[in-house]
């Protein structure tokens, strides 16, 4: 009985700490296939990063998640749960191909968005006025959309999303089409929206644009999930033990253990290559033969980024 | 029900606070009625801004009378066509009618068919008319005469029916019937429908290919089911079709009491007397009004309002569902138009059919177009002032559910998938894939 009980108490607890699960999802449009046997696991106030070229199948998993479109098989858990019409109100979903209603105004519209996700009148007005004045927006709040800026009106779709708190954010592409000085704004209002407890999902086959903000990521290619893990341990498991050498002078033969793969002229008579070490050696051992055959001036570990990981898996698939 | 009612709420308030509903909403009972007394005032006038020179060539001698209706300013020519033709050209007359030497020693030929009319366009019908009915009766007077009968006689041949029509009805009861105000009746609420659906549905298809163009509607349907979103929609702007009809039916009843008041029963009364053939007598214009209310108080007014009111919102739901699929299923409102064809089709049909129903509202063909759910409403709306057995009526209004259920299924398998295709080259064939697909 003890045990029993032990059991039961334990299990939610494992499957709360991820906010999403997605579990061998499955779905096909008539010949194509777009998603096969997909499982992800997203922890709660994470930014997760879920990458992979356009047409993988992101879309169609954020669809699915978003209640959009039907899965075929598997299943979607949100904090635990099987997905069900009242998780609307726990998403905010910006997607890829997003807008306004043009000849509406801003604050109407703000409003009609925000009723739709289950916010009463008066909790709504409240947290337009709030969100408004923080983007400072607030005298276009009586304005229509079509006379907004592509920028201003790129932050209300944002205020859209994020009005009534979800607990997941999922934001399809979200800097594509953003300018710098936007993108930094959203970014920063992304972190601080992780710290107070949601959950951030980006979608983006520009992986270098999120590779600095995500906590954990997945990679789908061609419907099929690739690879997932946190970034940090994605990076490691994936390291090429190179390093990166800036110098002065010749740089004698080295020892077999480390093999010079690639050099360039720099200006200022510095040369600089790029050194494979073997597996196992420590980067001190390079470094201490190094010093004395030549004049070191840099050197950096070269760790590969997401889009190197990614074209790497793709080509050993291959 | 929230979301439905919310987007219900959008849709009616965005339309119904524009400056251009209000317009319309206020001018258009103003309109209607100003176009009709146009009509009226030009129809009674002159027709024509001066009278028609018209020569006239009469080799025959026998219809130097004839001619002397108003409108006309009449010349009479001698000599031969030729020097008539080139007079005519010169001074650029009208017209000129050329009547030949005529042989009337028998008096048993009825059809003369070598007189002419030269103009330099087409003559209207009602100038032919005048021309031919002058024509005919001044030889048919000749003709009379030459019979050695006495005009008096003749006259007194002459006599004129009043067939009255009543509707018996099961209990025996016998009710004073007019078929022309039936047909009038008819063809209005008929043809209100009609105007109701081709107005409102493509507002419908306008709003959906709008939220597909400008990308909203991704971030709705994340919060609404498309079906939802597509019944708001139909409801709201149906929602904002019910508002301006009942201002307009508030409008016009205001107008015409306040018309009434001003203008005097009697001042009404002699515009149309004015307009009435003149063989009509005065007495007997008045008498037709008189017996028009009776006859009014026969037709099943209650019976009629329920079913426009029934047919009406039928027939929106029906094409307004077919409406928001096709918004649904294109990019423009160019790529609409293949789509609305098969739509349109049968709308016309009801129309186009709708004088022989008229003519014959139990034809078959009247029975069967009631019984349609396309055509039905159109249809049965012009058949029920004339009364419709009550069977024929329920059934009709059974199939028009069905159909409206079955076409907002339809539609609402295509409007599902459709909201989130951009920049596909639709056709029938992807339309179907659409609808068997699932998502």
């Amino acid at each position: 009985m003890q045990a029993v009980c032990y059991i039961y108490l334990y299990q939610p607890n494992t499957t709360t700490l991820n906010i999403l699960e997605v579990n061998n999802v499955s779905k096909s449009y008539s010949a194509h296939k777009a998603l096969d046997d997909v499982s992800i696991s997203i922890p709660k106030q994470s930014i997760f990063g879920l990458l992979g070229p356009n047409g993988a199948g992101k879309t169609t998993l954020i669809r699915i998640v978003n209640q959009i479109i039907m899965l075929d098989e598997g299943e979607i858990l949100i904090n635990g749960e099987k997905l069900k019409p009242e998780h609307v109100k726990v998403i905010g979903y910006l997607p890829e191909e997003r807008g306004l209603y043009k000849k509406m105004k801003v604050g109407e519209q703000l409003m009609f968005l925000a009723q739709l996700k289950g916010l009463s009148s008066g909790e709504a007005r409240q947290r337009i006025k709030k969100w408004l004045d923080k983007m400072s927006l607030s005298e276009w709040a009586g304005k229509k959309v079509e006379d907004l800026s592509k920028g201003m009106a790129q932050k209300i779709q944002f205020i859209a999303t994020v009005m009534h708190e979800p607990e997941l954010l999922i934001l399809d592409e979200p800097f594509s089409g953003f300018d710098p000085v936007n993108a930094n704004l959203i970014k920063d209002e992304i972190f601080e929206l992780r710290d107070k407890g949601a959950t951030v999902i980006f979608s983006t086959h520009r992986m270098e644009s999120v590779e600095q903000l995500c906590d954990d990521i997945a990679m789908i290619d061609k419907s099929k999930k690739i690879l997932d893990g946190t970034k940090k341990e994605i990076k490691k498991s994936y390291k090429s033990h190179q390093y990166m050498v800036d110098y002065r002078g010749q740089l004698a033969p080295l020892s077999r253990e480390f093999s010079v793969l690639e050099s360039k002229v720099l200006e200022d008579d510095l040369s600089q290559s790029i050194i494979q070490v073997k597996e196992g050696q420590n980067p001190n051992d390079l470094l201490s033969e190094l010093i004395t055959k030549t004049e070191v001036h840099g050197f950096l570990e070269v760790i590969p980024s997401i889009n190197d990981i990614f074209i790497k898996i793709v080509e050993e698939e291959k | 029900m929230r979301q439905i009612f919310l987007v219900l709420k959008r849709e009616y308030l965005i339309r119904v606070k524009k400056k251009s509903f209000l317009l319309a909403t206020i001018l258009t009972p103003l309109l209607f009625p100003a176009i009709i007394f146009g009509i009226a005032y030009f129809a009674t006038r002159d027709s024509g801004d001066s009278d028609k020179e018209v020569f006239i060539l009469d080799e025959s001698g026998y219809f130097q009378d004839a001619f002397n209706d108003s409108g006309y300013d009449y010349t009479y020519l001698s000599g031969d066509l030729e020097t008539a033709k080139t007079q005519f050209q010169e001074e650029g007359a009208y017209g000129l009618i050329h009547i030949p030497v005529l042989d009337l020693q028998d008096a048993s030929k009825t059809s003369y068919d070598n007189f002419s009319l030269f103009t330099k366009t087409n003559p209207g019908l009602q100038i032919m008319e005048d021309f031919e009915y002058n024509l005919r009766t001044a030889l048919e007077a000749i003709k009379l005469e030459k019979s050695g009968l006495d005009p008096a006689v003749i006259n007194s041949l002459k006599v004129r029916i009043d067939l009255d029509s009543f509707n018996l009805s099961d209990s025996g009861e016998a009710k004073e019937s007019n078929s022309q105000i039936s047909s009038a009746i008819g063809y209005v609420f008929g043809f209100l429908i009609y105007m109701f659906i081709f107005v409102y549905g493509s507002q419908i298809m306008q709003s959906v290919l709008d939220e597909k163009s400008s990308r909203i509607v991704e971030v709705i349907v994340s919060s609404v089911k498309p079906f939802q979103l597509m019944m708001g929609k139909i409801l709201g702007v149906g929602a904002v079709g019910f508002t301006q009809l009942l201002i307009w039916i508030v409008l016009m009843f205001t107008l015409s009491a306040v018309g009434i008041s001003v203008l005097g029963g009697g001042a009404g009364m002699e515009v149309m007397a004015d307009q009435m053939p003149q063989q009509v007598e005065m007495t007997e214009t008045q008498e037709m009004i008189g017996n028009v209310q009776g006859i009014l108080a026969n037709i099943p007014v209650v019976t009629i309002l329920v079913s426009f009111l029934f047919y009406f919102l039928g027939a929106y739901f029906l094409y307004g569902a077919l409406y928001a699929a096709v918004g649904a299923s294109v990019d423009s409102l160019q790529d609409a138009q293949q789509f609305m064809f098969p739509i349109i089709i049968p709308l016309i049909a009801a129309i186009v059919s709708l004088s022989f129903v008229l003519q014959d509202p139990n034809s078959s063909l009247a029975v069967t177009l009631s019984m349609i759910p396309f055509t039905s409403p159109i249809i049965m709306m012009a058949r029920i002032p004339f009364g419709v057995p009550t069977w024929q009526l329920l059934l009709s209004m059974v199939f028009l559910v069905g159909g409206f259920i079955g076409t907002t299924w339809v539609a609402g398998r295509i409007y599902r998938v459709g909201i989130l295709m951009h920049g596909v080259k639709v056709n029938w064939k992807i339309i179907a894939k659409w609808f068997t697909m699932k998502i």
